[in-house]
């Protein structure tokens, strides 16, 4: 039998293309999900693991209290050094640059060993007064940094005094890439003492060094011990990287969740195409195989012929797609090596597990979905090979089986899709999903030729006989119509559930992001009072998109109390604020009371409360805030009618969705510096941006992923019209003889697509829809308020796609089919 | 119905009215060199009008070649084909396709009738494809005489291969074709249903006038005929006026010499 089976592959390879692809596709997909997926967790494992991997122990602190245990363990003989964490947040002037940035300062470890930081220029601090920055701070090498150090606060919280400056040369810059903590403002490095000075808090956690030529384990073994009855955790340096590492990484792992859910889809779709195309090969082989048993091959040699055949064709795609699936990765590894990137990822972690994954994934599919075509293939009596060609065609039904199954399989998973959505549980809404699709895959051969054949005759109508006839075929042969609309009915759902999840989703997180960040940058006084101008000329800076200036004056409360009561314009409070949903604004004669000052005054929402100034009186009706409001805001107009030396305070700005987040807030940060030196630019900017650019990452990729679904399921479409051309030779040229023009012939192939792409393409945005609602709803129900968006325009465009690229699936078989010669066909 | 699709052809005199369909220097050769079968080597042939001829011969000599000639079907490696007044050899490919639609019917052997179509649209198939309705009065007709009337919602596979038959005779004469060409119609039957076909068709050359061209191996079908023509090894090998059985096996037993 070897021998029929290597002249089959030889004979059919060019129909095998087909199933070469869909594995290729699928294949890829899952060895690139796994290998990005690594490389990712060894970037992070280098980046955020990278202080911890020259430690023998690292002690935290279980309850965030400081560690103050340092001395205790540089007494313990086995450990060579100790370095203490010490960290704080500090404004920082850097010369020739106006304004106060912000820095995360923290300590470099004395002992060499103990040290992680890598330079890109100068050398480490070792000394206090020095310094080493990253780039994002903005200094360079030599600038002698003014430090604005605050004065200390004791633990009554009375703490009061102003800040003293002190300075810090910049002895070298370090790279921080990777770091958890890089975002949009810079960070620094100084010696523990410096560190002290500036006030940074005790240390939560130490990293500890072995003595040279002791085992890291008996160092951990010994801090553990001197340890034991402490509330801190012990772990060892490479145990601590790799927690670190994961707790940067835990939102890509979701990612590769995700991913994953997919790169299954894709396997799922190419496993029915493949089934399809095995069955479609099989059938047009019924005589050759039947051939094969009359003269005396067993069934069991035939099947293993066919499942021979599937096996090396796995292979042969399965290391194909394994190979392309690391040049995917290695491309967007090269594509997000972006400073930007959370992780920008270096090199390319190929583990053998996943090159192993993706081969056995790929064959087993292969096998598994040509062994149900096999089977039939079997059952081939001899006799077949004597019947001729044109036997009667089998209209199969599905059978009540079938349909009983599927209804008891889509009507619970429907039910349990609503409890789902309904209640927030994304478990049960999955279980029902799952569910649902599997009773509709059964049902599917009943539903898709009714649905063709009733798009054939609405077609017929503008197509004529072409469409006619192509409505005929399609509803002829259930099976292979219902396997192939299947594959792209998978690839649609899913994407359209995308989209529609995708819309939903951006719009009900805008809100809840908005919500939580009300307002993107505060610029607020130093020393110095804000001059009046500075709202007019923030607002007329590069990105911001509206500005709104807030005064400040101090009246007496009703409970006799000063209290500073702040004054915004309605208009331009409301312009400036993202989202009012949490953040309450005046409206004229009302004021904004925080909730702990309403408990205080006793007042309730509609009471009217007083504050009074110089003898005259701010009289409003009492809103009470939202519980993050700590300010009592009235109108400006009221504020000052009653205190007119009210003065400016702060000045509120929206940064305009389209700028560029980190460049305007640098130039919000040189504008307010020239104008109102001392002033300090604050706000929740950077993780809205950050949140922001995460959900936008997220849906580009899973929807760019699922296009290659639509392409392996497009491949079947192309697979299944080029076998019908070859099924149909006889039948094609009767029509031929009969009258039906070469060109005609074409549109009947180009109907036949585009009725099962179109059908496929409109029941699955349907389906789509359904899904995405109930998904977004399942997942974000709990969190906040859901706001369902469909995006007709992207759903219709995915339809069109649809059916234009099975339209563009059959232009090759439809060109096979006209070169039919009428003659060729009678003679059989 | 038959209108000049065509100016006279130059390099020869157009054909009597009285001839339905004619060749002249026929012939088709596959492949080349060494390989070549000439299976056609110069046929002339013309076939009279309102007449059943038949075309015999032994395998391999030619017959259904020259009937696919003939019909449009194929085109010959040299020669001209007239159907009517007009040159076939002339015609492209969707020319030949529609003139085949509208002027010439057909029943073969076998795979007459697409499985998917009931007998009624399997018979109006080619009206349908040529965008114009059938004549009703015309259509019960034909169908009241081929015996067809109840069987119409009936698919292929539910009709006897005799009925078959009957479904692409009826097909070819819908149109009313100038030719009706069938390639061994009764091949595939038993005596009796291939009688009850060959009887039709020649009721329907008697009754109502057709041409028809008749491909066949059996000498009792040819007997049928007005006239056969015989072909041997690509070229023309005589021909019987009013054959018998008798004469035909003779004929044919000649040739074999
Ligand atoms: N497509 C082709 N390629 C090559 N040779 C061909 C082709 N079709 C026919 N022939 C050859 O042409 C010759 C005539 O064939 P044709 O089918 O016309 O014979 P026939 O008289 O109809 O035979 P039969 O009675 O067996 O049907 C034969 O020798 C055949 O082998
Ligand atoms: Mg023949």
């Amino acid at each position: 039998m070897r021998t029929v089976l290597l002249a089959n592959l030889r004979v059919h390879a060019a129909r095998l293309v087909a199933t070469v692809l869909a594995v290729v596709l699928a294949v890829g997909f899952v060895v690139a999900t796994l290998v990005l997926n690594e490389t990712s967790r060894a970037t992070a494992l280098a980046s955020a693991g990278a202080p911890y991997l020259p430690a023998a122990a690292v002690v935290t602190s279980l309850d965030g209290a400081p560690v103050g245990v340092g001395a205790l363990l540089a007494d313990i003989p086995s450990v060579g050094a100790v370095a203490p964490s010490w960290q704080t947040v500090l404004p920082i002037e850097v010369p020739e640059r106006a304004g106060v940035r912000t820095l995360l300062v923290g300590s470099v470890a004395e002992a060499p060993e103990l040290r992680w930081e890598q330079l890109a220029a100068g050398s480490l601090p070792d000394e206090p007064g020095e310094i080493a920055v990253d780039r994002r701070s903005g200094a360079a090498l030599g600038d002698v940094l003014t430090v604005l150090v605050p004065a200390p606060v004791d633990r009554t919280g009375g703490g009061s005094g102003e800040p003293t400056e002190s300075s810090a040369t910049v002895t070298g810059i370090v790279e921080f890439a990777g770091s958890p903590y890089a975002g949009l403002f810079g960070q620094a490095v100084v010696t523990p003492a410096q560190a002290q000075a500036w006030g940074a808090q005790e240390p939560s956690e130490l990293r500890v060094a072995a003595r040279p030529g002791v085992s890291p384990d008996t160092v951990l073994a010994d801090v553990s011990a001197a340890l034991s009855d402490r509330p801190v955790s012990v772990l060892s340096g490479a145990q601590q990287a790799r927690s670190a590492a994961d707790d940067l990484t835990r939102g890509h792992l979701q990612l590769t969740a995700v991913l994953l859910v997919f790169a299954t889809v894709a396997v799922l779709v190419a496993g029915l195409v493949i089934a399809n195309t095995f069955a479609v090969l099989l059938a047009q082989r019924t005589r050759e195989l039947a051939l094969l048993r009359a003269l005396g091959a067993t069934g069991a040699q035939v099947r293993r012929s066919v499942l021979g055949e599937a096996l090396l064709t796995g292979l042969v795609a399965s290391a194909l797609g394994t190979g392309a699936g690391i040049g995917l990765a290695a491309a967007v590894a090269a594509l997000s090596g972006g400073a930007e990137a959370t992780i920008p990822l270096v090199g390319l972690s190929v583990p053998p597990w996943a090159v192993g994954a993706g081969l056995l994934v790929g064959t087993l599919v292969t096998l598994l979905a040509a062994a149900v075509p096999a089977r039939v293939a079997t059952r081939t009596s001899p006799l077949a090979a004597a019947r001729p060609m044109d036997a009667a065609p089998l209209r199969s039904r599905p059978g009540a089986a079938r349909v009983v199954l599927g209804l008891t399989l889509l009507l619970p998973g429907l039910g349990l899709l609503w409890i789902g959505a309904d209640r927030a549980q994304v478990l049960v809404a999955v279980g029902g999903g799952v569910l649902a699709f599997l009773g509709v895959v059964l049902l599917a051969q009943l539903v898709i030729p009714v649905l063709v054949a009733g798009a054939g005759r609405l077609a017929s109508r503008i197509g004529g006989i072409p469409a006619q006839l192509a409505a005929g075929n399609a509803s002829r042969a259930p099976r292979r119509t219902a396997a192939t609309a299947l594959a792209l009915l998978v690839g649609v759902t899913l994407t359209a559930a995308m989209v529609v999840g995708a819309a939903t989703t951006r719009e009900s997180s805008t809100a809840a992001i908005a919500a939580a960040y009300p307002i993107d940058v505060v610029v607020t006084q130093g020393s110095d009072p804000l001059p009046r101008s500075l709202a007019g000329e923030l607002d007329a800076v590069t990105g911001v998109g509206a500005s709104a200036p807030v005064s400040v004056a101090e009246l007496v409360g009703p409970d006799g109390q000063p209290v500073q009561v702040f004054g915004i314009e309605p208009g331009a409070g409301g312009r400036a604020v993202r989202s009012e949903a949490s953040f309450r604004l005046p409206e004229p004669g009302r004021a904004v009371l925080p909730p702990w000052l309403a408990t205080a005054y006793g007042v309730a929402s509609g009471d009217a409360v007083s504050f009074t100034t110089g003898g005259r009186a701010l009289d409003a009706v009492v809103t009470i805030g939202d519980d993050d409001q700590s300010e009592v805001l009235v109108t400006a107009d009221q504020l000052t009618a009653t205190a007119p030396d009210a003065a400016p305070a702060a000045v509120w700005l929206r940064v305009a969705d389209d700028a560029d987040a980190s460049a305007t807030v640098e130039r919000i940060t040189q504008a307010s510096g020239t104008a109102a030196p001392g002033s300090a630019v604050t706000g929740m900017l950077a993780q809205r941006a950050q949140l922001d650019g995460l959900l936008n990452g997220l849906l580009l990729v899973v929807t760019g992923l699922l296009a290659i679904a639509v392409l392996i399921a497009l491949i079947g479409v192309g697979n299944t019209l080029a076998l019908s051309v070859v099924e149909r030779r006889q039948e094609n040229g009767l029509l031929r003889a009969l009258g039906l023009t070469r060109g005609q012939l074409r549109l009947v192939l180009a109907w036949e697509a585009a009725l099962i792409s179109g059908v496929a393409g409109v029941l699955g945005v349907a389906m789509g829809i359904g899904y995405g609602l109930t998904g977004v709803n399942s997942v974000l129900g709990g969190v906040g308020d859901v706001v369902p968006v469909i995006p007709w325009l992207q759903l219709v465009a995915i339809v069109v796609v649809a059916t234009g690229a099975g339209l563009l699936a059959s232009v090759l078989p439809a060109r096979r089919a006209a070169r039919t010669s009428p003659v060729a066909a009678i003679a059989g | 119905m038959s209108v000049p699709l065509m100016t006279i052809p130059d390099e020869a005199p157009p054909p009597a009215r009285a001839t339905a369909v004619s060749a002249r220097g026929l012939r088709k050769t596959y492949g080349t060199g060494d390989t070549a079968v000439h299976a056609l080597d110069g046929v002339d042939v013309a076939v009279d009008r309102g007449a059943f001829t038949a075309i015999m011969g032994p395998s391999g000599s030619g017959k259904s070649t020259l009937m696919h000639c003939l019909a449009g079907l194929d085109t010959p490696s040299a020669g001209q084909v007239w159907l009517g007044d007009t040159e076939l050899t002339r015609l492209g490919d969707d020319q030949l396709t529609r003139l085949r639609r509208q002027r010439i019917g057909f029943v073969f052997q076998a795979f007459n009738l697409l499985p998917a179509l009931d007998a009624r649209a399997n018979i109006t198939l080619p009206m349908q494809l040529a965008g114009t309705r059938p004549d009703r009065v015309w259509l019960d007709d034909v169908l009241a005489r081929l015996g067809l009337s109840d069987r119409l919602r009936h698919r292929p596979h539910e009709l006897s291969g005799g009925q078959q038959q009957r479904v692409a005779i009826a097909r070819a004469l819908l149109p009313r074709p100038d030719v009706v060409f069938a390639d061994e119609p009764t091949g595939n039957l038993d005596s009796r249903a291939g009688a009850e076909v060959l009887g039709l068709l020649r009721s329907t050359v008697r009754e109502m006038g057709q041409t028809v061209v008749m491909v066949t191996h059996d000498p009792a079908a040819a007997a049928y005929a007005d006239r056969v023509v015989l072909l041997a090894d690509g070229r023309p090998a005589g021909e019987i006026q009013a054959p018998t059985a008798a004469s035909v096996i003779d004929a044919l037993h000649q040739l074999g010499d």
